[in-house]
């Protein structure tokens, strides 16, 4: 396809205002992509076509961006160069930034193969001008209801936009993307045989309960979490489909994540059972790019977590863990593992309501967070906050935690100093929000976090002086 | 004191967080010393619903609505007649959509409903979403209740319209409520209640699940009167959406 003067004008404006936002110190790919796409609504196209290897999308509810993080840190263990939507920029606009990014004055690309996270929602779109070469579909789960309309449309809308010749990288254990291999022909899927705690028997919300082709209702021999196990549709056939790429001796151990694919080990530095999905994705992917097992394996190894995705942070009371909450099957599973530490337990919860979060905060009651209730001797404190403290409040008290142990607080500094006044040494501590509160407490964390260093050099400094 | 409560179709009817509602009323009742007996049941049970005390029907995505409307039909001369003896339903969104006269699709296609409801609902052009403040009908509520408003959230594109013999729960203040026309949001008709508010909608209007408990008893002949709850982290979270919602409307 012929490149016309609009592409010229928006790749070129796109690019000023990227050098402009970087010499003002400013980082972003949304203002560009926006300005670009208003110039030339075709842009995505045309800056596509450059990427004689290929664009590889991600896409899905939940870990589009650990996925694609892994994916990343393979393909950089693989000396191969790509372009990155790394921000988690994966609407239109992010996307078309991230790509003017990776492309030359001149409209060459810099590097032959594009990675790019793609917003379920913004799949038709992405698709009507990308024809992706691989795509990853993570899973689908119930998540900000409000933006999307109901589940189904989503699925249906991400299957019908998928062009025929995109080789498709899907997670076999979940059947609403599982389906999507039922009528196409290049399909590879991933999956896991059984974890330590799959159960045979599931209350856990269960998006997918009825078989996504006939109705009927699934017959599971197996579930590892949410709906993700090994199904059986007893009326129309359809079943978990063979895993080409399927984990074996899942095993957690001392923060990593351990299992086997064929005769490799791997090991993640990541907690969760959705995490080694998120590997199993990144794994998949990277085989039908050419990668071999020793580099994956590497890459992998090499993965440090993204922001807010179960983070560490070091300071004076304690060590912290922060770590982003969106749905019910993501908090389900941070509740799972931290009450797999078995210690007690200081959390802080923020839940905001805004577009980003989610304007509908139902789903705090999907959450099983009668798990908290049932451990209660665990519960040291509950600290609340965000636009939406009192509802979180009110969830767990219906959950059966005391009302003694709930505290509210709306600024997020106090909260912060509520979760560390008075703490134990062996009390463990974690930071839970929703998006938009995720990066304001990070940033106080960061904060307190290098003022702790340099108090801890100045007092190293006074001691050597005294001594020197 | 025991309480039959039934969540129909909890499999099926389960969107936003719906199941609220039922823990909601299992709590209150339970820091009563009332025994909440929580019956789940799906298509095709058995169900003998003149002797429950609360029922309750949620709201679904439009495919799986399809299906319950010809298993309720199925049972609608039963359910009818434990209606006008008293039974306490509590019905959201699809669920309230199935209990009144018919569904119209955008096409025109009609698709039947239970007519227990005098209402009617035909697709609209836009979803109706966002944040709900409704000031309660005098009629509705008991005298002594801590709230005359209710909070919640919508999110439906059926536009439910009432017929002349009903009313609705009360005036919408902020959001759209049943059809985003004539101000009104719900219904009642005897003891049934229909709205379009999720949130849920029980634990943040505590008044209102008490008003079904009552009702529940009331039907029972047992004409005690529901113990008084601490129900300040509840007032917190009710009073801290409606001033939010005013201030911003």
């Amino acid at each position: 396809m012929k490149r016309t003067w609009r592409f010229w004008i928006a790749l070129w404006a796109g690019k000023i205002i990227t050098l402009g936002l970087l010499v003002t110190g400013k980082k972003g790919t949304t203002l560009p992509g926006k300005i670009a796409n208003w110039i030339d609504p075709q842009i995505m196209r045309h800056l596509s076509l450059a990427y004689k290897d290929g664009i590889v999308m991600v896409t899905g509810t939940n870990g589009k961006t650990t996925s694609s993080n892994l994916l990343a840190s393979i393909l950089r263990e693989a000396g191969r160069a790509f372009a990155f939507n790394q921000a988690g920029a994966n609407l239109v606009t992010g996307i078309t930034g991230a790509l003017i990014q990776n492309t030359r004055w001149s409209g060459l690309a810099q590097a032959s193969l594009a990675l790019l996270e793609v917003d379920e929602a913004t799949v038709p779109k992405f698709c009507e001008q990308v024809s992706p070469s691989l795509a990853i579909v993570t899973n689908f789960f119930r998540d900000q209801l409000d933006r999307y309309g109901e589940l189904d449309t989503t699925v249906r809308m991400v299957r019908e936009s998928l062009p025929k010749e995109t080789v498709l990288v899907l997670n076999a254990d979940d059947p609403l993307v599982a389906q999507f291999g039922t009528n196409h022909s290049r399909v590879v899927y991933y999956g896991v045989e059984r974890t330590p705690d799959s159960v045979n028997e599931s209350r856990e919300t269960r998006e997918a309960r009825f078989c996504p082709l006939c109705g009927t209702e699934l017959d599971y021999t197996l579930f590892h979490y949410g709906q993700l196990g090994i199904f059986n549709c007893l009326s129309c056939g359809f079943h978990r489909p063979e895993p080409e790429t399927l984990a074996q001796d899942v095993r957690p151990e001392a923060g990593l994540l351990l299992f086997r694919v064929d005769v490799t080990q791997f090991e993640i530095a990541l907690q969760g059972y959705y995490n080694l999905y998120n590997a199993l994705a990144a794994l998949s992917a990277a085989r039908q790019l050419g990668i071999n097992d020793g580099l994956i394996k590497k890459g992998l190894r090499e993965f440090i977590p993204q922001a807010g995705r179960m983070e560490r942070f070091h300071l004076p009371e304690g060590e912290i863990t922060l770590t982003l909450v969106k749905n019910p099957t993501g908090f389900d599973q941070v509740i799972q593992t931290m009450l797999g530490i078995a210690k007690p337990l200081r959390i802080l919860i923020g839940i905001n309501d805004l577009a980003a979060d989610g304007r509908d905060i139902s789903w705090l009651w999907d959450v099983n967070f009668e798990r908290l209730g049932t451990h209660e001797a665990c519960i040291h404190q509950v600290i609340c906050t965000g636009l939406r403290a009192e509802d979180i409040a009110l969830r767990l008290k219906y959950a059966g935690v005391s009302e003694g142990k709930l505290v509210l607080e709306h600024t997020l500094t106090g909260a912060l100093d509520l979760l560390q006044t008075n703490r134990a040494s062996e009390e463990v501590a974690f930071i839970l929000p929703t998006y938009t509160l995720l990066f304001p407490l990070r940033e106080i964390l960061e904060n307190r976090q290098k003022n702790m260093s340099v108090s801890h050099l100045k007092a190293k400094e006074r001691r050597e002086g005294a001594t020197g | 004191m025991k309480l039959n409560i039934c969540h129909l179709y909890p499999d099926l009817l389960d969107l936003y967080g719906d199941r609220g509602n039922i823990l909601a009323l299992a709590a209150r009742c339970r820091w009563r010393g009332i025994e909440p007996v929580i019956r789940q049941a799906s298509l095709g049970e058995d169900l003998d619903f003149m002797g429950m005390d609360i029922l309750f029907l949620g709201g679904g995505s439009d495919r799986e609505q399809g299906l319950l409307v010809q298993d309720l039909m199925r049972r609608g001369d039963e359910l009818r007649s434990a209606i006008e003896n008293g039974l306490v339903v509590l019905s959201i969104c699809g669920g309230y959509q199935m209990l009144g006269k018919f569904y119209q699709m955008a096409g025109g296609e009609k698709i039947q409903g239970l007519g227990i409801l005098d209402v009617w609902t035909s697709a609209g052009a836009k979803r109706l979403i966002g944040n709900v403040v409704v000031e309660l009908d005098e009629g509705v509520l008991n005298g002594n209740s801590k709230f005359r408003t209710l909070v919640g959230f919508e999110n439906h594109s059926g536009k439910t319209f009432l017929g002349a013999g009903v009313k609705p729960l009360g005036k919408v203040l902020v959001g759209n409520g049943n059809n985003g026309d004539d101000g009104g949001e719900g219904v009642r008709y005897r003891n049934v209640f229909g709205t379009y508010l999720h949130g849920p909608l029980l634990p943040k209007n505590p008044h209102f699940a008490d008003l079904l408990l009552e009702l529940a008893i009331l039907r029972r002949g047992l004409g005690t009167r529901l113990r008084e709850l601490d129900d300040s982290l509840e007032e917190l979270a009710h009073e801290a959406m409606v001033n939010r919602l005013l201030k911003q409307a």
